[in-house]
């Protein structure tokens, strides 16, 4: 039996091709998505390895924040054995830009650099190391980002706000220090980084020398801290490290499973083609004493080497990937040494997953060989697919409950209070709903060809017509085939469809309801702005229509501590105008206070409660008189009337200063006005209305273009299942379409007619997934927030259709120029 | 009717000229020692409104020279002649245009569309062409044929013999400059094939189509007005008005000989 098995996949060797791609693709992004975590996590253990043998003993504080005093370090240096000792300073120190302003949305770290000895800790990229107080260094990252070259003068403001001017005299490597990658870094000697910083203690202190954790722990004594060898320090960072690595790979293995769901899908199509195709060749096994286990086994076995020669393709495929996901994943802004390495696992898990994927899905359609009757082989076949189509039980029984159920949850989900749950619900119902979309889509098919009995019918031209007939002779078909390519596009879609409503929303919340052209703020939580800037600004009334402060405390409001905040009392209903829930801003007066609706949720409070308020000079009660719709945006949860905040906290600095300009003032001269107002003031970050806009509609579009980029396989390898279904429907109808010719219709309408049904299959496809993703990125987007605003995307829905049909007629070009170029007298022979 | 001889060749075919005409037509495949001569130089002419019957032993080359004759198979050497142009000559795309429009097919088994009904299956070649059927003379057909009940039904629907009436019709509907029917009663039934086959001679007589059939059945060749024989790719000998019998002790001594 093997030995038939054997034979016939030598000869069917081009039908399974197409197969084995599938394979190849889905088990490739699985095991490129392990293999890049390995040569992720082997490239850190490396580094931590090499940086860990330079240090013996590292202490490190006990807790988030809390740092080493200073003095601990001289106890330890006057341990006898200790050839080294360094204290690690690290702490805020802002670098400007060229345009003078602190660089980034969050300030830079200042670090002290060990330049030598043998706790010297960073490799040096270009340059050297700082030799003097006036010398400094910057990560790699901030460097490029920057574009500070060594030789420049860079300036750096202190803890007091001060600038000081430094020669920029190397860059280096900080490995992986995700702080410092992130946020940038500049290195300085030890006494400089502490004059910087104004921070004396330390985040870390390296030993070197022949003493034991416990010799050093003795001699600082307290606790407080906890004392580590190198290796443990090492094994401690690279496991923090492995954390994000693991949720990078969790990530994109949810969109593998995806791949692989699809990849079954079409395995699973193309066996069943398989299966029908050869149903005489099996009736003839079945004739000749081959039992219906056999016969069962024939189809297993050939699935499992499918599945195995895929697999093995796939694994390579995968570690090629990695390379390159590694090389994307230090693009955007991590550093990941890209060097593939083969693990066991990876391997394990590759050749797992094709052969379970593989076989499953051959499963049903070895079952259905095994149905073939041994008589089969001395009838005449019927003509291809032309047998009745009546849905099956099994497929009634799986849509009817899923129609139901998915659509109640849905409806369920969207009648529950917005949030979390309410769109896991609605997702949980897209879900149930796609099951029966899947099995209910060969109605679909079976329908999609009525309307072209019309006048569209004529309009389609003959070729066309027998294009519509072809696509719905085997419903089943078909519909496995459209079904693969749903998934993807529906997923697409519906993060289109969030990703645009979240635009839309954020228009109308940000933009609309709070209409702002400027906004100043410091980029750091508990930073505040002087309220000389905000009241320097007013002055210009000629020039702004409105300058805006916002004041918060954190103080107890209720049983919890919150932010409770303040805004300059003109502005309300003027630069804010939130939507109301309940009351309106004239009924914010004096004693009372407005919330969000998100927040009086939150801790179920409602209209009319007296609420005890924390306040400098005692607990006051202060009564809900507005609630507004949503959730916090750019207005804060609590907000007090200015001159109450004033009384109950005093004098409390800006946290956020909104700029609205006159109508017809000049852009330049108001930019000029505001440049001076914050010109001593580095650390104030100065952004625009249409600046915001624009910064998140391109964070955005980013989210959407990388889960478009990680969606995109799973529709690749629909599409190898358009052209595998083709290719295996040219092969089965190869008298047909020599019949075709013989009556007279041209290699050109041959190619078209099978182009038209490529075309078809992918619109089937693409157009189910669209609506459906619509829908439910609708029902999503109303679940998960009271006042969303629904968009729809119609240049990218669009720009998806346009790509189904592209995608058709690149599917159709290898099976028709095959069904062309059919020489026809020996097809009309063919069997 | 105007018989041509058999080989060999003549040079001259007799007035009216042919419709359709094979002059010094080689076909071979393969190369080398594997060569096969189909067809080693058949000259032949069908004049219009003739029925005639192509037999011979298996592998003596009827059916290729039939495919040659119709522009389905190229040749090796030679021309094919029909309604004035040369087929060897013609592009795929003119070949496709002459068939479509100039030649009918009914072919033994597989001769139809099996998502199209037999109304669309008749209409097929008409509509490619972008010509309008004249309704009397679909009527016509239709009524003959006894096809009219069956006119929606697909071919999983329809009998053999009323597939292969279904491919008369769609042949003869067009009122091709010839018909080529290959082993046309080959799958049917012995009462089912006389009814083709009545049919077929029905529209010779009565509507002055011309057809040539291959056949290895010697009743078969009976309906036709003249039988070809062919032996190792070579004319060798013809029959008008055949009987059964007569074609039948023809091919025996074809065979013996």
């Amino acid at each position: 039996m093997i030995r038939i098995v054997l034979s016939r996949l030598g000869a069917q060797r081009g039908r399974l091709l197409l197969t084995v791609v599938a394979v190849v693709l889905g088990v490739g992004f699985i095991s490129g998505t392990f293999a890049l975590g390995d040569l992720m996590r082997a490239g850190f253990a490396r580094e931590f390895a090499a940086s860990a043998d330079k240090v013996d003993v590292a202490v490190l504080p006990k807790g988030d924040g809390e740092r080493l005093p200073a003095g601990m370090l001289e106890k330890i240096r006057a341990l006898p054995g200790v050839t080294d000792a360094r204290g690690l300073v690290r702490a805020e120190a802002p670098l400007l830009g060229r345009d003078g302003r602190t660089h980034g949305h969050v300030p830079t770290q200042g670090f002290s650099l060990p330049t030598d000895g043998p706790l010297r800790r960073y490799t040096v990229l270009e340059g050297r190391v700082p030799a003097a107080p006036d010398e400094a260094v910057l990560n790699e990252s901030l460097a490029e980002d920057t574009g500070f070259r060594p030789g420049e003068s860079i300036q750096v403001l202190d803890a007091k706000e001060r600038r000081h001017t430094f020669r920029l005299v190397g860059v280096v490597d900080v490995g992986i220090d995700a702080e410092l990658t992130s946020r940038g870094g500049v290195g300085f000697l030890a006494e400089t980084a502490v004059r910087m910083t104004g921070q004396k203690d330390y985040v870390e202190i390296d030993v070197a020398g022949s003493v034991t954790p416990a010799q050093v722990g003795a001699a600082i004594g307290g606790t407080g801290h906890e004392v580590v060898t190198g290796e443990e320090l090492s094994s401690r960072l690279s496991s923090e490290a492995g954390a994000d690595i693991t949720m990078i790979t969790t990530g994109l293995l949810a969109f593998g499973l995806i791949s692989l769901l699809v990849a079954g899908l079409v395995i699973a199509n193309t066996f069943t083609i398989l299966v029908a195709q050869r149903a005489k060749e099996l009736a003839l096994l079945r004739c000749l004493g081959a039992t219906r286990r056999q016969v069962f086994g024939a189809v297993v076995v050939e699935a499992a080497l499918v599945g195995l020669v895929g697999s093995l393709v796939g694994l390579a495929v995968g570690l090629a990937l990695a390379a390159g996901g590694a090389a994307a994943v230090n693009a955007l802004g991590m550093d990941v040494p890209v060097e593939v390495s083969l693990s066991l696992r990876t391997v394990a898990i590759a050749l797992s997953v094709g052969l379970v994927m593989t076989v499953l899905s051959a499963l049903p359609p070895g079952f259905r060989a095994t149905k073939v009757a041994p008589l089969a082989a001395l009838r005449t076949e019927p003509e291809p697919g032309e047998r009745a189509f009546r849905l099956g039980r099994a497929r009634w029984a799986l849509a009817a409950p899923s129609a139901v159920g998915g659509l109640a949850l849905t409806v369920i989900g969207m009648r529950m209070e917005p949030g979390e749950t309410a769109m896991f619900t609605v997702a949980g119902g897209g879900a149930l709903t796609f099951l029966a979309v899947v099995a209910l889509m060969p109605l679909l098919v079976r329908a999609f060809g009525l309307p072209t009995g019309g006048r569209l019918g004529r309009r389609l031209g003959l070729p066309g017509r027998l294009a519509v007939q072809n696509v719905r002779r085997s419903p089943r078909r078909t519909a496995a085939t459209t079904v693969a390519l749903t998934v993807g596009v529906g997923l697409m879609s519906l993060f289109a469809v969030v990703g645009a409503s979240s635009k839309a929303t954020a228009d109308q919340k940000m933009f609309e309801q709070f209409p702002i052209d400027y906004r100043l703020h410091t980029g750091v939580t508990g930073r505040t702005i002087p309220r000389g800037v905000a009241d320097g600004l007013r002055e210009r009334d000629d020039l702004f229509s409105a300058v805006t402060s916002i004041r918060s405390v954190d103080a107890e409001f209720g049983a919890n501590e919150r932010m409770v905040a303040s805004m300059t009392q003109g502005s309300l209903g003027i630069v804010a105008k939130p939507e109301m829930k309940h009351g309106s801003l004239e009924d914010l007066r004096p004693g009372t206070v407005m919330i969000s609706e998100g927040y009086a949720l939150r801790d179920g409070l409602a209209m009319g409660d007296a609420v005890p308020l924390k306040t400098e000079h005692g607990t006051v009660r202060v009564t809900v008189s507005v609630v507004y719709a949503g959730e916090a945006g750019m207005l804060p949860d609590i907000l007090l009337p200015e001159a109450d905040f004033t009384r109950y906290f005093g004098q409390v600095e800006d946290l956020d200063v909104y700029v609205n300009l006159q109508k017809g003032v000049p852009v330049s001269e108001a930019n000029d006005v505001i440049d001076t107002a914050v010109a001593d003031h580095p650390r104030v970050q100065v952004s625009t209305g249409a600046a915001m806009k624009a910064e998140f509609a391109k964070a955005i579009d980013m989210l959407i273009g990388i889960f478009a980029g990680l969606l995109g396989l799973a529709i690749i390898i629909a599409l190898f299942g358009i052209v595998n279904t083709l290719t295996l429907s040219v092969v089965e109808r190869t008298r047909e379409s020599a019949l075709l010719r013989a009556l007279g219709v041209s290699r050109r309408q041959l190619r078209g007619m099978l182009s038209a049904e490529a075309v078809i299959m992918s619109l089937l496809g693409a157009v189910t997934g669209v609506l459906l993703g619509t829908v439910f990125g609708w029902a999503a987007t109303r679940s998960l927030f009271t006042s969303f605003v629904f968009a729809l995307p119609y240049g990218q829905i669009l720009l998806y259709l346009a790509l189904a049909v592209v995608a058709g007629l690149l599917a159709a070009v290898l099976p028709a120029r095959r069904a062309a170029h059919a020489p026809i007298v020996e097809s009309l022979s063919a069997d | 009717m105007t018989g041509i001889a058999s080989s060999p060749p003549v040079r001259e075919p007799s007035p009216p000229a042919p419709v359709v005409a094979a002059v010094d037509v080689v076909k071979t495949y393969g190369r080398g020692d594997a060569v096969v001569h189909a067809l080693r130089g058949v000259n032949i002419g069908f004049a219009r409104g003739g029925f005639t019957a192509i037999m011979g032993p298996s592998g003596s080359g009827k059916s290729t020279l039939m495919h040659c004759l119709a522009g389905l198979d190229t040749v090796t050497s030679g021309s094919v002649l029909l309604g004035g142009a040369d087929l060897t000559r013609l592009d795929d795309r003119k070949l496709t245009l002459m068939r479509r429009e100039r030649i009918g097919f009914i072919f033994q088994s597989f001769n139809l569309v099996p998502t199209l009904t037999a109304r669309q299956n008749i209409l097929f070649p008409l509509e490619l062409a972008g010509r309008t059927p004249e309704a009397p003379w679909f009527d016509r057909i239709v009524d003959v044929l006894g096809l009219r009940e069956r006119l929606d039904h697909r071919p999983s629907e329809l009998s053999g013999g009323q597939q292969q009436r279904v491919a008369c019709a769609r042949a003869l509907l067009s009122r091709p400059e010839v018909i080529f029917a290959d082993e046309p009663t080959g799958n049917l039934d012995s009462v089912t094939g006389r009814e083709v086959l009545e049919l077929l001679r029905r529209s010779v007589r009565d509507l002055g189509q011309t057809i040539v059939m291959v056949t290895h059945d010697p009743v078969a060749a009976a309906f036709a007005d003249r039988v070809v024989f062919l032996r190792d790719g070579l004319i060798v000998d013809e029959q008008l008005r055949p009987t059964a019998d007569g074609v039948l002790d023809r091919l025996k001594r074809l065979e013996n000989a």
